[in-house]
């Protein structure tokens, strides 16, 4: 086990071992564990342009950005897995919304600053994903339909990293209780 | 990877003998009949028309999201049908699908990968008519490999439940009469929960139970002074282990339980091929044939009776014919109705044991959807506690048309539900915003929300009932179920009291109602499909005695949920399990007596 899945440190004597007959199931799984992990991007984006990524990057790390807390959605390789997803991807209609919506993004920044999305200041680039994430519960343009895609999407792939399942969300679970359950008693 | 050797599945089994029995199905019914028949020396043969799965490496219960490639997504080219889909269209739903594989909605659960080969391709196996949302698992164990675990007993409220409040039929039996077999299933299989002691939900012989969180006890608390009750989870988990069953672990409260769809890898929960299959097995007695598709239940041409059953094998497309004294239908409400009626004959011209018309017909359900969503604002900020390894939270029990008349609606329902942190914080889907401040909410909020939803009855109605389409055909040419199934007036008003109760619930326990939903889910979303081949005295009007058995057919046995009188609105495993133990029992007594 990592010390990701057993935080506490916790393990589990050879004699409890014995008697937890499901850690022979699990076992295997967890070896292969970090092997199966999306590995970090070495050959370049497979979906996304060079620059279409490095939008990418941007934008879903300010969505969820590293804080105080925890590292942010460049750190939990948000863009990469999204990347992979869509090179993956079947549905032709889901890429080229993805495509355009990164465009829309652009084309807003330079309505706005006169100039691409990556190329603006920081306060600039906040000030465009501000724009399209006021219509978040209403969207009618293009590059607010695309915010709701984009959130909904770093949400996803953030909060199944081990990024944000272990250093965020400092999640408990997924791990043999020693006899007792978590909580309290009915009564 | 399994922990015992399991005695290798006879594929090539042998059908020039005639075996006692023939059970088609091997769910939680079929299972159960296998059980009580090996365990009473007949010779059993199961028909299974799915797979034998190496189910713990599809289920990989405890392996993080991210260790998989595709966060638990199946491949590209799986679909999983959606809501609109179901309401939008009419099924067929695959029908002209660009995809390679359809699904059931349970496939967009967000682990779609880990059930893409337990549920039915819908592309092979459609079906006509009303819309319905049908999830069927086509598996050694059926849909008892990714049950929600829920285990309740029904009460005389139900059996009696026409004495009660005028609608409908009686059961042909009582509480008293199933409550031994209700305590032998809890003994055999393991049951989670804590006594209440209520008349309309009886205890189990519990195991453990689970524990609840903070906003849990707090609700329980309040309610207490409602005079109505949350319960933790009743699960059909074993938490304390069972010495008897090599094949089971006790829970240890690990994996995130809430994965759902999801199984239990170590089967501390309840499926039929750990629970009851394997050790049948270990009798001797117990033959198992997977990928056969039974398709007519055969009868004597002279007497009427059933001599056997007909197959396909789902691979080679080969007809294969089991011979048996007993034939026994387990294959799930709409599959053992679709058998029954696809099962004619010059002496049961409408279908096997189908005399009364009633086969298909009284098909009933639990609805749901509606429910309410709290905040607990004391438990906002809060550091992280372990809430999951749980098979499931809360239940509340029913708490109208007890005592009280509603006006509105008769019969009643429960509430599901639970509380605080998981593996995934849902809540950041609908947290406003981007940014530090955003992911600040969501994790401050982790743990700060419990939800519950209403399981409501659906009343059984003669004019709900399924047939067989003359045209449409399933993948192996066996012609397919038509829908003629429809929620009421009185499942509309039950769902719309449900929000207005469980927000009353919420705010007297100080819980701040964030979300009420009050969209009916569509019909089958329950998967509890239930009594299209009811039990009863009058085989004018049933189809089955109280032993589940035909009145048309000594020895024709139906002993899964198409046998249910009304739907209750308790989840209906356990008690399904209950009867067939009961009518199993019976029917070995009786053919050691000659008498089927």
């Amino acid at each position: 086990m990592t010390d990701a899945t057993n935080p506490k440190g916790e393990t589990l004597s050879r004699r409890e071992m014995l008697e937890v007959t499901a850690a022979a199931i699990a076992a295997p799984l967890l070896k292969q564990g970090p092997a199966a992990v999306q590995p970090a991007l070495q050959t370049g984006p497979k979906f996304f342009t060079g620059p279409e990524f490095a939008l990418l990057d941007e934008l879903s790390d300010l969505i969820i950005p590293t804080d105080a807390h925890s590292p942010g959605a460049r750190a939990a390789g948000v863009a990469a897995y999204l990347d992979f997803r869509l090179a993956d991807s079947l549905d032709t209609e889901q890429q080229t919304k993805w495509r355009s919506g990164l465009a829309a993004v652009d084309a807003l920044s330079k309505e706005l600053n006169g100039q691409a999305f990556l190329q603006g200041s920081a306060d600039q680039r906040v000030a465009v994903l501000t724009r399209i994430a006021a219509g978040e519960q209403d969207p009618k343009t293009p590059a607010e339909h695309f915010f709701q895609e984009l959130k909904r999407s770093t949400v996803r792939a953030y909060y199944t990293s081990k990024v944000g399942i272990h250093a965020d969300q400092q999640y408990k679970g997924n791990v043999y209780q020693r006899g007792e359950f978590a909580g309290f008693d009915a009564k | 990877m399994t922990l015992v050797r399991v005695a290798p599945l006879a594929q090539d089994v042998d059908l020039s003998k005639t075996y006692d029995a023939v059970v088609v199905g091997s769910g939680a019914a079929g299972g159960m009949a296998a059980h009580v028949l090996t365990t009473r020396g007949l010779k059993v043969l199961m028909l299974e028309a799915g797979k034998k799965l190496p189910i713990e490496q599809e289920l990989r219960s405890m392996q993080w999201p991210y260790d998989h490639p595709r966060r638990g997504d199946a491949p590209p080219g799986y679909h999983a049908l959606s809501f609109n889909e179901y309401t939008i269209r009419t099924p067929p739903y695959a029908k002209n699908s660009t995809f390679k594989h359809v699904m059931s909605y349970v496939g967009g659960w967000g682990g779609s990968d880990y059930v893409k080969n337990i549920l039915v391709d819908e592309k092979d196996h459609p079906y006509t008519g009303t819309t319905y949302a049908w999830v069927r698992a086509r598996a050694l164990g059926g849909k008892t490999n990714i049950w929600g675990r829920l285990a309740l007993r029904l009460s005389d409220y139900d059996f009696k439940a026409k004495t009660h409040d005028g609608y409908g039929e009686d059961w042909p039996i009582s509480y008293a009469d199933l409550e031994p077999y209700y305590d032998k299933v809890d003994l055999y299989l393991g049951i989670s929960g804590h006594k209440e002691n209520l008349p309309h939900l009886p205890d189990s012989l519990f195991q453990r139970p689970t524990k609840l969180n903070l906003a849990e006890v707090q609700l329980r608390e309040s309610l207490k002074k409602m005079g109505r009750v949350l319960t933790p989870y009743r699960a059909g988990v074993t938490t304390d282990g069972l010495k008897h069953n090599r094949y089971r672990s006790k829970c240890y409260g690990r994996g995130a339980c809430g994965r759902r769809p999801g199984g239990c890898d170590i089967h501390a929960a309840f499926d039929s091929p750990t629970g009851l299959i394997y050790p049948a097995m270990d009798t001797g007695n117990l033959t198992v044939r997977p990928n056969s598709i039974a398709h007519e239940i055969l009868v004597d041409p002279n007497t009427g009776r059933a001599r056997g059953v007909a197959f396909l094998d789902s691979e080679t497309r080969k007809s294969y014919e089991a011979k048996a004294r007993v034939v026994i239908v387990a294959a799930s409400t709409l599959e053992s109705a679709r058998l029954l009626l696809l099962s004619r004959s010059r002496q049961h011209p409408n279908g096997l044991g189908n005399s009364s018309g009633h086969v298909g017909h009284n098909f009933c359900e639990h609805v749901m959807g509606p429910g309410v969503t709290g905040l607990v604002k004391d438990l906002v900020g809060k550091p992280p506690t372990l809430d999951d390894g749980r098979p499931g939270g809360f239940y509340i029990p029913r708490f109208r048309n007890l005592k009280d008349r509603q006006p509105g609606f008769v019969r009643g329902y429960g509430f599901e539900g639970g509380g605080g942190f998981s593996i995934f914080p849902g809540h950041a889907f609908g947290a406003k915003g981007f940014g530090a401040q955003f992911k600040k909410d969501v994790r401050d909020h982790a743990g700060a929300f419990i939800r519950m939803g209403g399981f409501g009855e659906v009343l059984a109605r003669y004019e709900n009932y399924v047939d067989l389409d003359p045209d449409a055909k399933d993948a192996w040419g066996i012609p397919t179920l038509r829908f003629h199934y429809q929620f009421g007036d009185n499942e509309r008003r039950m769902c719309e009291d449900m929000v207005v109760a469980g927000r009353e619930m919420f705010e007297a326990a100080g819980i701040e109602v964030v979300g009420a939903d009050d969209k009916m889910l569509t019909e089958g979303w329950s998967i509890h499909e239930l009594g299209t081949a009811r039990m009863g005295n009058d085989p004018k009007t049933s189809v089955l005695n109280q032993f589940q058995q035909s009145h048309d057919v000594k020895n024709l046995f139906v002993v899964d949920g198409s046998s249910h009188v009304s739907a209750s609105c308790q989840n209906p495993t356990w008690t399904i399990m209950a009867l067939a133990w009961r009518s199993c029992e019976y029917l070995a007594s009786e053919f050691k007596k000659g008498n089927v």
